[in-house]
């Protein structure tokens, strides 16, 4: 029987990781921001999530994504990187210790 | 992901099913271990009371632990491997590289043509570019596309070294910015389509006239192109390329250029006649899937059956195929309806049935309008008002603005739940000159040993 000595399809990788940021210890005087891509009802989700969150932690201030710009659609990779970039640099602006994005369908 | 490279930390929210897409598109760019708050479910369909009770009970505590814990409980394998280029990865018979590249994940489920070094070297006769040059970066997996793994995935798709020239110029046109190839994992199922033009037709024997899809070497090309785009741009059913009711093949097209009356495709994109190009379109190719969600002022059922019946009034079949009496000819009309749609449906108390007649009595068009269709698309040059005499029982109009019904009869639809279990999408079949035949399957007394092995 023949017996096939076989490549390898798979495309290589090229890209060099990094991890995550570090995490928040807890969330006493906190500010959080939510950024939304308009899409998959997060206009019902992020009110609902925001309140309980301060319910949890009153001490906690929440951006809503009202204060961040938003759009969904096309855009090449280029243009959503960019348009990510201008948010993360926003929420730095804002005082943002931490972001919450949504809603991923 | 870009906010994690500024040092803030974040969660993405994901419903059930999207978590491991999320994930590989943090890999792509970059980012390890990215944390992703699963959403319970199909949220576009769940009303705002569900939603809220889905946050309190199970997402809130998900997304304090994305921000607080760093350390995820599963994460998605990346989609590609860059230790192996270039040398052999596997030995055996031709089962048994099958079996191996179906558990890496590296074939669309047909069996393969093993790409051995001595095949690849033939490939790469048949390209002036270097065999360790970089061809592209393809997104979504941002992984490289050189000269061997692309010729390994032509001839797993049964291609021929002199479809290489042609090939690598769809690579080249699937990195292209424009084609936004990164966007293609769509729940709505879009699917990649290759457009040849030029001599090459002839050359190269590509079929550009009736049935061109399923003959010469369409079907190998674009097969072609689908295990690239599957294993040089790492998309994988159900990870990151989540149409609700999967693909079909990736076709092949070429522009009948002897018979248009216009400018060829290439040309009246600035190209010279005399060259060849191969151009990468896109398509929702066995239908769009719309998805009905749930809305302030209807539920989720509600819509869906507004949906169909929207759906059912494109459907050309149905004007064409009305039938009338037992034995004439007739449409067939195959919904299909993903889990949380169907479940929607018979939470509020519709069964298959009572679906099928809400569509037969409620899937209706303004006569002026199928009259124009009946007249000017359907091929059948009679007026639809005798015909639909039958069909309109009880109902029959003769106003253009009196709304006609399209279906025959309720027994024409037919109901299918499949797809992801996780998203509120639905797809209409339309068909004639046939209805559904059934067997039941007869098996041996000891199928069930044979089956599995």
């Amino acid at each position: 029987m023949e017996i096939f000595e076989v490549l390898s399809p798979a495309g290589s990788e090229i890209i060099k990781r990094k991890s995550i940021a570090p995490r928040l210890d807890n969330f006493d005087g906190k500010t959080v921001g939510e950024v939304w891509n308009g899409v998959y009802k997060g206009n019902d989700s992020f009110p609902a999530l925001r309140e309980q969150l301060k319910q949890r932690y009153p001490g906690l201030k929440v951006i809503p994504y009202t204060e961040f710009p938003f759009r969904y659609g096309g855009d090449t990779l280029t243009q959503q990187k960019e348009f990510a970039r201008h948010i993360a640099a926003l929420a730095k602006e804002k005082g943002c210790d931490a972001l919450i994005s949504g809603n991923g369908a | 992901m870009e906010a994690e490279k500024l040092g803030i930390p974040s969660v993405v929210i994901a419903t059930t099913g999207f978590v491991t897409a999320a994930q590989l598109a943090a890999k792509s760019s970059g980012i390890e271990n990215l944390r992703v708050a699963e959403y319970p479910g199909a949220i576009a369909i769940h009303a705002p009371g569900r939603i809220a009770e889905n946050i309190a009970t199970v997402l809130l505590d998900r997304v304090i632990q994305g921000l607080t814990q760093s350390t995820p409980a599963s994460m998605a394998d990346a989609p590609g491997s860059g230790k192996d280029r270039g040398k052999i990865v596997f030995a055996g018979t031709l089962e048994e590289v099958n079996r191996f590249f179906a558990d890496q994940e590296w074939t669309d489920g047909l069996p393969v043509i093993p790409p051995t070094l001595e095949k690849t070297e033939r490939f790469l006769e048949y390209t002036l570019r270097a065999a360790d040059d970089e061809l592209a970066v393809l997104a979504p997996g941002n992984l490289r596309a050189t000269l061997p793994n692309v010729a390994a995935n032509a001839i797993m798709a049964g291609c021929e070294p002199r479809h290489m020239p042609l090939l690598i110029a769809a690579v080249e046109a699937l990195s292209e910015e424009s084609y936004n190839l990164n966007n293609m994992g769509s729940t709505s199922g879009l699917l990649p389509y290759l457009l040849v033009n030029g001599p090459i037709i002839k050359q190269l024997g590509i079929e550009c006239g009736g049935q061109l899809i399923s003959k010469g070497p369409n079907p190998a090309l674009g097969r072609a192109i689908g295990l690239i785009v599957r294993n040089i741009a790492g998309y994988r059913p159900g990870k990151n390329y989540m149409g609700t009711f999967g693909y079909p093949l990736i076709f092949a097209l070429a522009e009948n250029e002897g018979q248009t009356p216009w400018q060829p495709f290439h040309v009246e994109h600035g190209f010279d006649a005399s060259s060849s190009t191969v151009t990468l379109g896109v398509t929702n190719n066995w239908g769009h899937a719309p998805a009905p969600s749930s809305a302030p002022d209807k539920n989720g059922a509600q819509i869906t059956l507004e949906v169909l019946c929207r759906e059912l009034s494109k459907r050309v079949r149905l004007y064409n195929l009305p039938g009338h009496g037992e034995n004439a000819e007739r449409a067939m009309i195959t919904l299909l309806l993903s889990p949380p749609v169907a479940n929607s449906l018979a939470g509020s108390g519709y069964s298959k049935q009572a679906v099928k007649e809400y569509l037969y009595e409620n899937a209706r068009m303004p006569r002026r309008d199928f009259e124009w269709a009946r007249r000017y698309t359907g091929g059948t040059r009679v007026a639809s008002s005798e015909e639909h005499r039958d069909i309109n029982a009880g109902g029959h109009t003769q106003k253009p603005d009196d709304l006609i019904r399209l279906l025959s009869s309720p027994e024409i639809v037919h109901v299918i739940v499949c797809g992801d279990p996780n998203r509120n999408r639905v797809m209409v079949f339309e068909g004639g000159h046939a209805r559904p035949a059934t067997k039941e399957i007869k098996f041996p007394p000891n199928w069930d040993e044979l089956a599995a092995t």
